[in-house]
C-alpha cells in the first residue's frame, strides 16, 4: 500500500507540469502528460487492488502522510485510507477518467485552450482521487471544494460566451449552498465525537450516539444537505442542466461519472452517522424518488441532447440516492459504477454526434444518423439499452437490485417499488425516445464522423464494459452494510423488466411510428412549458431568492453600513488637513510650539508631585 | 582603566580611529572609493566586535561609560545602520557635485556619538554622545550646500534642525543641571543611593521632565515633533535613513537605560507626560502621513508614528514593575532592531534612486508611477519595506508590533493598545498607496542601472528584513540573552 500516494499525485504533478509549461509545449506534449498523468495513476490503482485482493479483501488501510495542522484538539493529516469502497471508487475515477482524458484528447484538439482544458482535468483528476482516498473528513472537504472548483473552471472552459460564465457561477453557487451545511456539519460532528477522522468516526457513531437522537439526525441532515447540493438532487439540483455548458468530456467525466456521485459517496462513506438517523435516510430516499421521476418527466421534453442525458443523470443519481435510503448500500455503489459507465458512454457518444453535426445540439435538427454514424449508434444502443436496464445489461443487474431491495423495507417498501418501477418507465420513454429522434426516422442533416484512434476505441471499451459489468462484484461488502434480507414475490421482478420494455414499446410507437401523437408531446401548451423547463424550479427560485436580493441590493446601493466608515475618512481626512496646517515650515512657530510643549510636560510632571 | 575595560571598549575605539584615519588620508590622498571601503570596512570591524564580545561580563569603563550585553546589542545595531548608511551614500555621493570625502569623518563621528549613547550611564556621557551625533548631523544635513538643485532645501533643513536642535539640548542641559542639584551625583544609576547635598524632589520632577523634552525632540515625539518632516524631507537620502534609523535606535536605547533599567523612579514621574505624547504621536503622526505626497515625508510622519508605538513598552515598563521588566525591554529591542532593518531598507531604495534623479527625493510620489517595471529590484524592495512598515506578517515589521501588542495586552494598557490598532490601520492606507502607485502603468520608459554593490546592499538588506519576519527566534534569543 505504500504506492497508494502516488495515485493522486500523478494527476496532480500532471497538473502542475500543464500549469508551469503552459503556452510552453505542443499539443502532443500536453496530451502525452495529460492523458498519461491519468492512466499512470489507473495503473498504479491496479496495482494497489493487487496487493489489496492478494492479501484478503476483508480489511482496511490507513496510510499517514504528514500532518497538515493542528487546532486545539482538531489533529488534520494528510492521511489516506484504502477500503473496498474507496477502491470502487478508485476504479470508477480512475478507469473511465483514463478512458475519458483519451477520448477528449481528440475531442479538444482544435481548441487553442488545449493545455489549459488537460491542466483543470488533471487538477479535478487530483481532487476527486483525494476525496476518496481521505481519511478524515477534512481532507475529504479539502477534496471536495477542489472538484468544486475544477467543475466551475470547466463549465466555463469556453468563457468567452457570458452564458457559460453564467453556467459555471450557478453551479458554483448552487453547490456552495450545500457545502456550507456540509461544512456546518462537520463542525458539528467534531464537537460530538472530538474527532474527524473517518475510521475513528465510523466505529465511535455507533457508541455514542442514540439512535434517531436529536444530534445524529442534525448532522446527518446536515451532511445529506452537501452530498444533495454536490449531486444535484432536489432542492439544489438546478445547477446541472446549465452545467452541460462545459465541453463534452467534462459533461462525461464530471457532471455524469465522478464529481456527481461524490455525495452518494459521502453518505456511503459516513453511513455509521446516517444508520443512527433513521428519519434522514427516510429523507434521502424520498429525495431520491423524486429526483428521479422529476428529472425523467423533464428529460421527456427536452430537445437538446445533453440536457436529456444532464436530466438522465439526475435521475439515476436520484436511484442511487433512493438506494442508500433504503438500506441497499452496496447496490447503490454498484450502481454508480454500472452508471458511471454507460453515461459516460453515452456522453462521448453524444459528444461524436455533436462533432459529426458541427456543434448542433438540438435533436429536433437530427434523424436518421444511424447509417453514417455507425459505431456512435451501435455505442448509444448500448449505452440505453444499460440506462433502460433491459436484461442482461448491467444496468439491469444494478437497478433490479435495487428495486427489489426497496420492496424489502419495511413500512413503506412497496410505496417505494412502485415509485422505482414507475421512474424505469419513464426512463425507458426518455432514453429511447432520444435514440429514435437522433438515429430513426429521415435524415435531416449530412454528418461528418469523427474518426482515429482516440474517438472510436474508448468507446468500444466503454460499451463492452457497460454490457458486462453486471458481472463485476466490487468489494464493497466489508464496508457498507448488507441490504434486508428476502425474495420479494416473482411478480415484481417480472414488473421490474416489462415496465421499461413497455417504456419502449410506447416510445417506438410514437417517435418511429408516429402513432399515439397525443403522447408526443404533452398538448397543453403551459404544462409543456413547465416540464421544459424542469418544473420551474429555477423560476421558483428566481422568485423566492434572485429577485428579493437583488431588489434589497438595489435598495441598498449606497450600502448604509457604508457610512459609517465613510464617515471615518471624512474625519481622518478632515484631521490631516487640520495637522497638515500646523507643518508651516516656518522656524519661529516651530521653536514656539516647541517650548509650549515643553511647558505641557513640565505641567504633566508637576502633577504627579 | 585596564586592559580589559579597554578591549571592551574597542568597537567605539574603532569607530573613533575611522575618524583619525581619514583626516589623516585625505591630507594625501583624495579617493572617494577608498575613503568608503575604509569607513565600511571600520563600521562593520566594530560591529562585529561589539557582537563577538556578547555574552561577556559587563564592563563599566570609567565612570561613563557602561559595556554589557544591552550596549552591545544596541551598539552593534546603530553600527550596522551606519555601515548601511555609509554604503548607500557612495552611489549618492558619486552623483553629486560635492566634496564627497568629509562626509564619511562626519558619519562616522555620528556613529561614534551614537554608540557613547547607547553605552552611557552618565548624564555627561549621555550628552557628549547626543551633541557628537547631532553636531555631526547638523552638517551632514547640510551637507549638498554646493549642488544647485539641492543647496536651498538641504540648507533649510541644515539650519532648522541645527537650530532646533540646539533649543531642545538647552532643555536637557538644564534638566541635567537640575538632576545634579537634586542628587550631587551624575550617574543615573547611583541617584538612590545618593550620598549628597539633597535638595527637595521638586528639582528632580523637573529636571527630568527638561530632559524628557531633550529626547522627546530626538525621538521626534509628537508635539516635539515640528522639525522630522521638513529635516527628513530636506536631509540627503542617505543623512535621512541615517536619522530614521540609527539616531532613534541610540536615543530610545539611552531612554531604555534611564527609564527602565535605572534605579532612580523617573518613569513614575513622566508616564502621564508619556502617554499623552504616545497617543498623540500614534494619531497625529499617521493621520499627518495619510496624504503626504513626498515619499521622505512620508516617511518621516511614518516615524513619528513608529516611535509612538513604541512608547507602549515603557508604559508597559511602569505598570508592570520589575518582574516583567524584561518582557518590556525584550519587546523595545526587538522592536528598535526590526524597524532599524525595515527603514534601512526603505532609504537604501530612495537612496539608489535618487543617486540617479534627485526628483525621487525632492519631488512627490508621482514620480514612482511603474516604477515595479522599470526596476523591479528596487521597486520589490520598496514593497517589502512598506509592508513591513505596515506590520504585515512574514516580515519584520509583524514581529516588533506583534511584540508591542503582547506587552500592551499583557500589562492591560488598553487605550494604548486600541490606538496602536488604529494608527496600523491608518498606517495600511499610506503604505499601501505607495505600493499602488509602483504598480501603476509607468509613464515615461526610463530604464534605471543598478550597480552590483548596490544590488548586493539591497539584497542584504532585504533578506534582514525577511529574516526577522520568517525566522525570527535566533534574533530573539539573542535579544534575551543580551536583556538579562
Amino acid at each position: 500500500m505504500q504506492q497508494l500516494w502516488l495515485i493522486p499525485c500523478l494527476p496532480l504533478v500532471g497538473f502542475l507540469l500543464l500549469v508551469l509549461g503552459h503556452g510552453r509545449c505542443s499539443r502532443s506534449v500536453a496530451r502525452l502528460v495529460g492523458v498519461g498523468s491519468v492512466a499512470m495513476a489507473g495503473l498504479v490503482t491496479l496495482w494497489v487492488a493487487l496487493d489489496f485482493y492478494s492479501a484478503g479483501a476483508a480489511q482496511s488501510y490507513q496510510v499517514q502522510l504528514w500532518p497538515w495542522f493542528n487546532a486545539g484538539t482538531l489533529e488534520v493529516s494528510f492521511g489516506l485510507y484504502l477500503d473496498g469502497l474507496s477502491l470502487s471508487m478508485l476504479f470508477v475515477i480512475t478507469g473511465v477518467g483514463s478512458l475519458i482524458h483519451w477520448y477528449a484528447s481528440g475531442y479538444m484538439w482544435q481548441d487553442p485552450d488545449y493545455q489549459r482544458f488537460f491542466a483543470y482535468m488533471n487538477l479535478f483528476v487530483a481532487a476527486m482521487l483525494t476525496l476518496v482516498l481521505a481519511d478524515n473528513l477534512v481532507l475529504l472537504f479539502l477534496g471536495w471544494e477542489g472538484v468544486g472548483l475544477c467543475s466551475f473552471l470547466l463549465i466555463g472552459f469556453w468563457h468567452q460566451d457570458p452564458a457559460n460564465g453564467y453556467a459555471a457561477r450557478k453551479a458554483f453557487v448552487v453547490t456552495r449552498v450545500g457545502d456550507t451545511a456540509f461544512a456546518i456539519g462537520l463542525f458539528l460532528l467534531f464537537r460530538e465525537l472530538g474527532t474527524l477522522d473517518l475510521p475513528t468516526i465510523m466505529a465511535l457513531a455507533p457508541e455514542q450516539f442514540v439512535m434517531g437522537a436529536n444530534r445524529p439526525t442534525l448532522i446527518a441532515a446536515l451532511l445529506l444537505a452537501g452530498a444533495v447540493g454536490k449531486s444535484a438532487q432536489l432542492p439544489l439540483h438546478t445547477w446541472l442542466p446549465d452545467a452541460m455548458a462545459g465541453p463534452t468530456p467534462v459533461s462525461a467525466l464530471i457532471h455524469a461519472a465522478t464529481m456527481v456521485t461524490a455525495g452518494v459517496y459521502l453518505i456511503a462513506r459516513t453511513h455509521e452517522v446516517f444508520l443512527q438517523a433513521p428519519d434522514v435516510l427516510l429523507v434521502v430516499a424520498l429525495i431520491g424518488l423524486f429526483t428521479l421521476l422529476i428529472s425523467g418527466f423533464t428529460a421527456l421534453n427536452q430537445t437538446d441532447i445533453k440536457r436529456v442525458l444532464a436530466y438522465s443523470t439526475m435521475s439515476q443519481i436520484g436511484y442511487m440516492f433512493f438506494a442508500l435510503g433504503v438500506g441497499a448500500w452496496n447496490e447503490s455503489v454498484f450502481h454508480l459504477m454500472t452508471h458511471a459507465l454507460f453515461k459516460a458512454l453515452l456522453f462521448m457518444t453524444a459528444g461524436s454526434i455533436i462533432l459529426a453535426m458541427h456543434h448542433e445540439q438540438d435533436i429536433r435538427s437530427m434523424g436518421g444518423l444511424r447509417r453514417q454514424l455507425p459505431v456512435p449508434f451501435w455505442c448509444f444502443v448500448i449505452g440505453s439499452a444499460c440506462l433502460v436496464a433491459l436484461p442482461p445489461t448491467s444496468g439491469f443487474f444494478s437497478k433490479e437490485a435495487i428495486l427489489i431491495a426497496s420492496w424489502q423495507l419495511p413500512g413503506y417498501g412497496p410505496w417505494l417499488w412502485l415509485g422505482g418501477v414507475l421512474g424505469a418507465f419513464i426512463t425507458a420513454m426518455y432514453s429511447f425516445r432520444l435514440l429514435f429522434m437522433v438515429f430513426f426516422g429521415p435524415q435531416k442533416a449530412h454528418p461528418h464522423e469523427p474518426k482515429g484512434w482516440q474517438f472510436h476505441p474508448p468507446l468500444m471499451i466503454l460499451g463492452a464494459l457497460s454490457l458486462v459489468a453486471g458481472w463485476f462484484v466490487l468489494p464493497t461488502a466489508t464496508v457498507l452494510p448488507a441490504s434486508p434480507a428476502g425474495h420479494p414475490p416473482t411478480w415484481t421482478i417480472v414488473v421490474a423488466i416489462a415496465m421499461p420494455l413497455l417504456g419502449i414499446g410506447i416510445a417506438y410507437k410514437v417517435y418511429v411510428r408516429h402513432q399515439w401523437q397525443g403522447l408526443r408531446f404533452v398538448q397543453w401548451q403551459k404544462l409543456r412549458q413547465f416540464l421544459f423547463q424542469g418544473w420551474g424550479f429555477d423560476g421558483m427560485y428566481k422568485r423566492l431568492l434572485l429577485t428579493p436580493f437583488t431588489t434589497l441590493a438595489q435598495v441598498n446601493r449606497n450600502d448604509m453600513i457604508d457610512g459609517l466608515p465613510k464617515l471615518l475618512i471624512q474625519l481622518s481626512r478632515f484631521l490631516h488637513g487640520l495637522f497638515s496646517q500646523l507643518q508651516n515650515g516656518q522656524l519661529r512657530f516651530y521653536i514656539a510650539t516647541l517650548a509650549s510643549a515643553a511647558i505641557i510636560v513640565l505641567a504633566l510632571a508637576l502633577k504627579v508631585l | 582603566m585596564n586592559w580589559l575595560a579597554l578591549t571592551s571598549l574597542m568597537p567605539l575605539l574603532l569607530v573613533a580611529s575611522i575618524s583619525v584615519i581619514l583626516l589623516l588620508l585625505l591630507a594625501f590622498i583624495r579617493d572617494h572609493k577608498l575613503t568608503c571601503w575604509i569607513t565600511c570596512l571600520g563600521l562593520a570591524m566594530a560591529a562585529f566586535w561589539a557582537f563577538a564580545d556578547m555574552g561577556d561580563a559587563p564592563q563599566q569603563v570609567t565612570p561613563l561609560l557602561i559595556m554589557d550585553d544591552f550596549s552591545r546589542l544596541l551598539g552593534g545595531t546603530v553600527l550596522l545602520v551606519s555601515l548601511a548608511c555609509g554604503w548607500m551614500s557612495y552611489t549618492y555621493l558619486e552623483t553629486a557635485d560635492e566634496i564627497r570625502e568629509e562626509y564619511y569623518i562626519l558619519l562616522s563621528l555620528a556613529a561614534l556619538g551614537a554608540c557613547v549613547l547607547v553605552a552611557s550611564n552618565h548624564f555627561a556621557s549621555m550628552f557628549i554622545g547626543l551633541e557628537l551625533m547631532s553636531v555631526s548631523l547638523f552638517a551632514m544635513v547640510g551637507y549638498m550646500a554646493h549642488s544647485k538643485q539641492q543647496a536651498n532645501m538641504t540648507l533649510e533643513a541644515g539650519v532648522k534642525y541645527m537650530v532646533l536642535s540646539g533649543v531642545s539640548s538647552s532643555f536637557l542641559l538644564f534638566g541635567v543641571a537640575l538632576i545634579y542639584a537634586y542628587a550631587g551625583n551624575l550617574n543615573i544609576d547611583l541617584l538612590v543611593a545618593a550620598e549628597g547635598p539633597r535638595l527637595q524632589s521638586g528639582y528632580l520632577v523637573i529636571g527630568s521632565a527638561l530632559l524628557l523634552v531633550g529626547v522627546a525632540f530626538k525621538m521626534s515625539w509628537i508635539p516635539f515633533h515640528m522639525w522630522t518632516p521638513d529635516v527628513y524631507q530636506g536631509a540627503p537620502a542617505p543623512v535621512t535613513g541615517f536619522l530614521a534609523g540609527a539616531v532613534k535606535v541610540a536615543v530610545f536605547a539611552f531612554a531604555m537605560r534611564w527609564l527602565m533599567m535605572a534605579q532612580g523612579g523617573y518613569l513614575d514621574l513622566l508616564l502621564l507626560g508619556l502617554t499623552v505624547m504616545a497617543v498623540l504621536s500614534m494619531v497625529v503622526g499617521n493621520l499627518l502621513a495619510l496624504r503626504q505626497n513626498n515619499l521622505k515625508r512620508l516617511l518621516g510622519y511614518s516615524s513619528i508614528a513608529h516611535m509612538g508605538y513604541i512608547i507602549v513598552t515603557l508604559a508597559a515598563s511602569a505598570t508592570l514593575g520589575a518582574a516583567a521588566l524584561s518582557t518590556a525591554l525584550e519587546a523595545a529591542a526587538i522592536y528598535l532592531i526590526t524597524y532599524a532593518s525595515m527603514t534601512m531598507l526603505a532609504f537604501a531604495v530612495i537612496s539608489q534612486l535618487a543617486a540617479q534623479d534627485r526628483r525621487f527625493e525632492s519631488g512627490t510620489l508621482a514620480h514612482y508611477q511603474g516604477l515595479l517595471y522599470q526596476q523591479p529590484l528596487l521597486a520589490g524592495a520598496l514593497m517589502l519595506a512598506m509592508l513591513a512598515l505596515a506590520g504585515m506578517p512574514l516580515t519584520a515589521g509583524f514581529i516588533g508590533k506583534y511584540y508591542l501588542v503582547l506587552v500592551a495586552v499583557d500589562s492591560q494598557l488598553w487605550l494604548l493598545l486600541s490606538l496602536l490598532v488604529l494608527g496600523s490601520s491608518l498606517g495600511l492606507y499610506y503604505y499601501l498607496r505607495v505600493i499602488l502607485v509602483l504598480c501603476k502603468t509607468p509613464v515615461g520608459d526610463s530604464r534605471l542601472t543598478l550597480g552590483a554593490s548596490e544590488k548586493l546592499l539591497l539584497t542584504l538588506l532585504v533578506a534582514v528584513t525577511l529574516w526577522l519576519g520568517l525566522y525570527p527566534t535566533p534574533a530573539i534569543q539573542w535579544v534575551q540573552l543580551a536583556i538579562q
